[in-house]
């Protein structure tokens, strides 16, 4: 992002926190598609997007008169985001261990390749593979975040994010097959 | 050509024909790792499951859902829950040592009552 762009970020920032409707309203649409794939990468469920996005949008709107320094929106906004999903996947898991039977119910897998190609249903299994942290890491590079920031949000030196990076990068790499061979 | 040839010949023909058109390319695709394309296809999937109006909804749910309890609210509510009920038992307290020594006084009382009956019947 070029100092124009942030600057005009910052400033977007600056009146959504003072309440200016329009420019939450702005932020949301700026943010909402990226928001959106990145909590898909992070669940690989495409009927948890809208409702988890939202929830991250709300959460950002509650605590956006909070954040500091509005240059810092956007690893702020993802670090809503990996916290949302990985909240999300903890209840996930713990409503698994209280109803064992709920599993089926609810974790229905999409058909593969009944929307996707097969290149995006291979990524998809191959993220499912992963851990949520090491999802949450590749998505975040994806994003564009640098490692400094991603080492940031994730609370670790930005030696340990390489390290997990180069694992994670690995990882998806062995499960990236057509036809999910593994 | 022998009769072997041509089943050899004929096998590597048939393995051959089980091979997509496009087996090299897909092969260094899948063996290179997901490209940026990739990515780009799971962001407009995920993208496409957001319903129109999205920004409009959060900005309503938000707007009409009750504030979530700051770190601020929770410790005044607990430090006024602590007060009441350090006050309920200071007050209960009060109350009750004061009936103790009102009913010590009133026992003093008699008592002091019951000698002075005694010094005047001496």
């Amino acid at each position: 992002m070029d100092s124009t762009a942030t600057t005009a970020l910052a400033d977007l920032v600056r009146r959504a926190q003072k309440g200016e409707e329009t420019a939450q309203r702005e932020l949301i649409i700026a943010y909402q598609h990226r928001v959106a794939g990145f909590v898909f990468a992070m669940t690989n469920r495409s009927d948890y997007v809208e409702d988890l996005s939202q929830q991250v949008f709300i959460k950002m709107i509650r605590a956006l008169d909070r954040l500091q320094a509005p240059a810092q929106f956007e690893s702020w906004l993802f670090r809503l985001a990996r916290n949302t999903c990985i909240d999300q996947l903890r209840r996930q898991k713990l409503r698994r261990i209280f109803l064992p039977f709920g599993d089926e119910h609810e974790n229905i897998p999409e058909p593969p390749g009944a929307v996707d190609t097969e290149e995006l249903d291979a990524l998809r299994h191959a993220l499912a593979q992963l851990r949520p942290q090491d999802r949450a890491l590749l998505a975040l590079v994806q994003e564009g975040r640098s490692h400094a920031e991603i080492a940031e949000t994730l609370d670790t030196s930005v030696a340990a994010v390489k390290a997990r990076l180069h694992r994670a990068r690995e990882h998806l790499r062995e499960h990236y097959q057509p036809d999910h061979e593994d | 050509m022998k009769t072997e040839d041509h089943a050899w010949r004929d096998l590597h023909a048939h393995a051959a024909a089980q091979l997509r058109a496009d087996f090299a390319d897909r092969t260094l695709r899948f063996a290179r790792g997901p490209a940026a394309a990739e990515w780009e296809q799971l962001h407009t999937h995920a993208a496409a499951h957001l319903r129109p109006g999205f920004a409009v909804r959060v900005l309503r749910a938000a707007r009409a859902l009750p504030g979530g309890i700051t770190l601020r609210e929770q410790l005044t509510f607990g430090a006024a829950t602590a007060a009441i009920c350090l006050a309920a038992v200071v007050l209960f307290h009060a109350r009750k040592a004061n009936q103790e020594n009102e009913r010590n006084l009133a026992g003093w009382q008699q008592l002091a009552n019951e000698a002075d009956d005694l010094d005047q019947t001496l």
